[in-house]
């Protein structure tokens, strides 16, 4: 998979309406590639291409509110998007409900795991809330004694 | 050539036999028996450190495994770097459970066998705990060695303040201590005059500062006795800006990482916010430190993947012969065979649970009785709120400031002192935060997009957690015991560990809750506190709820005293039973106020091995006809 793929750039667009965070940092934490592998090992293509082409199908005007209406709340894509926002916040893989897996499908690879010691250091968890991964990517020494950078309120695309 | 190269390190276990050459054998390489080997070898003696864990991160190879470890572990708990050895196991906290009445839990390393729950830790690997601690290195109070003279609580030390004081210092430039001596003067802590510590403190963090705006100044009263607050910066053992003025104006050299080749880290502390379970760039003290000194001599050898299993013992004269030792070859396989190691004197540094849980391994109940008696850890009870405003949180050391004021007082005469740590590291402690609030957030706040990183913003950068340190006293029926039924893989029995929370130590978490409380009010601070009924710390006293955490500050277990009857050791931690064995650590304390203990128990390594020294110049010298 490369970057030109048209696949990871939907991927990686859902994913921004989801985290709430541009597409340029979402790609900046270099695990865009790897999540989509992941959801790929655990989920049936059919269940990806369906969220994928609903998703490319809303309009891009009040594209929150569509995704909310469209994909959040959907019974069966709507647990995936939101584990899709933990995996970028967290690095992990969350197991879905299991009433969901009686519905559509308990899959082998479906459980809880942490991706890679990189993807817990890329969770958006950290950067977002002005902190760091708890062990990596220090601020510096005294850093932590000084007035907290202002975090970005709004995502601004 | 590196400190590492100059010494081939691990001994080929087939030359230790009939040795006999080695002037003291320490068991452990922790920060005691690191201390000791190296004043030992710096006056010329030849030592041997037994180890039971492999020498993974003697090389900065193995210390960066232990960093790869933890990142890629998903619960990321407090021996997350440490893979599992079954030859020589750890404590790990996530394997714990609330027991019922007279229920004993043998699933873990230590066999929980009530009524509370510990879950206290430490680390069997080179370098012991201190490759794990916090390195917050407050002394003890004056007060602290006198709590049954001064307030009817407790023991007397056999030692007060004052014999320890240079011990402090050598422990301070030992360890690489960051504090302003003008911080650190209350209740009576005094400095000898022009003392500095070897570097300058480390700032504190802007969530102290945010603290601190509101309560400096304030006052609490207690038992009619007023007390006034303010948020002090703690001494830490991790290197911050050298003190030009130190040792005379000769300064001081930061030590920094350990490893064979120069490589640029290990210098100032970079605020990862990880001090436990590991420093990712060795800013932080630990005992491999002080271990690469001690083979920089060439008169120390390591003796690795070596658990002693047996102290052996003349009958008739009492004195050590030797140290039955199992060697294994491989940590995930129990394959091994059994050596003897024997020297001049022997010195067990394990900590306060393996120390006496080889001696009475051994069938060495010391003629008091008191082996594994006393177990002290201090008991933290957490209180955690959010802050009005946003104040950085999780950026810095894991705590860089704190309330000490009470941590003496007339007040002990009825309940324990506390010291109160302002936790850089938000709920996480508490709650698992910040993931449990972005678990939470979405789950059950359907929060998503922007509405959810403004969300997460507003809930982690304004959380507080102060963590209560509260004082536990001596109480015989804490302890630690072995039982045959319980065996590790090597066939060494695993220490069982009975404890209660005492009423005294209850009273004074009472009292921190209602602290807890006032300080919030202050700051405007919303309490989130919460005490889970199915938590396996979780106790009530008088009708209160509270979750009852471990401190890692094991201490009590061979006491220090003025005879035999009443103690196991004597003020140097020489056995009074065994004239050629020293149990040294935090096992020998008397009390453990609310001091963290390493700091005494590495000032104490400095005072035993000046006796070490003395006792072998008498067994070799010159027999006088």
């Amino acid at each position: 998979m490369r970057i030109q793929d048209p696949r990871l750039h939907t991927f990686v667009a859902l994913s921004s309406v989801l985290t709430g965070v541009e597409t340029v940092q979402l790609f900046g934490t270099g695990q865009a590639e790897a999540y989509l592998v992941t959801l790929g090992k655990i989920l049936p293509v059919a269940l990806l291409d369906d969220l994928f082409k609903r998703f490319e199908a809303l309009p891009a005007e009040e594209i929150e509110a569509a995704v909310e209406h469209q994909v959040l709340d959907d019974t069966r894509l709507g647990c995936v998007a939101q584990n899709i926002i933990l995996m970028w916040y967290r690095g992990v893989w969350r197991r879905l409900p299991d009433d969901w897996r009686a519905s559509f499908g308990a899959f082998p690879e479906d459980e809880n795991h942490l991706i890679s010691g990189a993807a817990y250091q890329a969770g958006l968890q950290w950067e977002i809330a002005g902190a760091h991964p708890i062990g990596a990517r220090h601020q510096g020494y005294a850093s932590w004694s000084l007035v907290p950078t202002k975090p970005n309120r709004r995502n601004t695309a | 050539m590196s400190i590492l190269d100059r010494r081939a390190i691990m001994v080929d276990p087939g030359v230790l036999k009939n040795s006999g050459h080695y002037d003291a054998i320490i068991v452990g390489s922790g920060v005691a028996g690191a201390i000791i080997a190296n004043e030992l070898a710096q006056a010329g003696k030849r030592v041997l450190i037994v180890e039971a864990a492999t020498e993974t991160d003697r090389s900065f190879k193995g210390y960066s495994s232990y960093l790869q470890h933890f990142y890629g572990q998903a619960d990321k708990d407090n021996q997350s770097p440490f893979p599992v050895n079954r030859n020589a196991d750890m404590p790990r906290s996530g394997q714990l459970r609330k027991l019922d009445p007279l229920e004993i839990n043998s699933t873990s390393y230590i066999v929980q066998s009530g009524p509370y729950v510990t879950d206290t830790v430490y680390t069997r690997a080179f370098g012991g705990t201190t490759i794990h601690w916090e390195a917050k290195t407050p002394r003890m109070l004056p007060q602290d060695f006198q709590m049954q003279t001064l307030f009817g609580q407790g023991k007397d030390w056999p030692i007060r303040y004052h014999d320890l004081e240079v011990d402090y210092e050598l422990a301070e430039r030992e360890i690489g201590v960051s504090a302003n001596v003008e911080d650190q003067q209350y209740l009576d802590i005094t400095f000898r005059s022009s003392y500095v510590y070897p570097m300058h403190g480390l700032p504190l963090s802007y969530l102290d500062q945010r603290v601190a705006a509101q309560i400096d100044g304030s006052e609490v009263e207690l038992y009619g006795e007023r007390y006034p607050l303010r948020v002090r910066p703690f001494p830490q053992g991790r290197n911050a800006i050298p003190n030009q003025k130190y040792d005379g104006g000769k300064g001081y050299q930061p030590v920094g990482a350990v490893a064979s080749h120069q490589i640029d880290v290990g210098g100032r502390c970079q605020g990862n916010t990880n001090c436990v379970p590991i420093c990712p760039v060795q800013a932080k003290y630990h005992a491999g430190k002080t271990l690469a000194k001690a083979f920089d001599t060439g008169r120390v050898d390591l003796l690795s993947q070596a658990v002693a299993s047996r102290v052996v013992i003349d009958s008739a004269s009492g004195r050590v012969t030797g140290i039955e030792t199992k060697l294994y070859h491989d940590p995930a396989s129990p394959d091994h065979h059994t050596i003897m190691i024997t020297g001049t004197l022997y010195v067990l540094a394990g900590n306060a649970i393996e120390t006496p849980r080889l001696m009475l391994a051994s069938g060495l109940r010391s003629s008091s009785g008191l082996m594994g008696c006393n177990l002290m850890d201090h008991a933290y009870l957490l209180n955690w709120a959010l802050m009005p405003q946003i104040c950085g949180t999780m950026r810095g050391t894991t705590c860089t400031g704190g309330i000490v004021e009470l941590r003496g007082g007339a007040f002990r005469r009825h309940q324990a002192t506390f010291s109160v740590d302002i936790h850089n590291d938000g709920w996480g402690w508490a709650t698992g935060s910040p993931a449990s609030d972005v678990v939470e957030l979405v789950d059950a706040g359907n929060k998503f997009g922007a509405d959810l990183r403004q969300a997460i913003i507003d809930r982690v950068s304004r959380q507080l957690l102060l963590a209560f340190m509260i004082e536990v006293l001596p109480s015989e029926s804490n302890r630690v015991s072995v039982n045959p039924s319980y065996t590790d893989l090597l066939g060494n029995m695993r220490p069982v560990v009975s404890f209660t929370v005492p009423d005294y130590t209850l009273r004074g978490a009472a009292y921190a809750r209602q602290f807890a409380k006032t300080v919030f009010a202050r700051l405007g601070a919303e309490d989130h506190t919460k005490y889970d009924p199915s938590d396996y710390g979780f106790v009530t006293y008088e009708g209160e709820p509270f979750a009852i955490r471990g401190g890692n500050h094991l201490a009590g277990t061979h006491v220090m005293g003025t005879d035999k009857a009443t103690s196991v050791v004597d003020t140097n931690q020489r056995c009074w039973d065994h004239d050629n064995l020293y149990l040294v650590g935090a096992g020998s304390m008397p009390t453990i106020g609310t001091a963290n203990v390493t700091l005494t128990l590495a000032a104490m390594a400095f005072r035993s091995a000046r006796n070490m020294i003395m006792q072998l110049g008498r067994l070799h010298a010159p027999v006088q006809t």
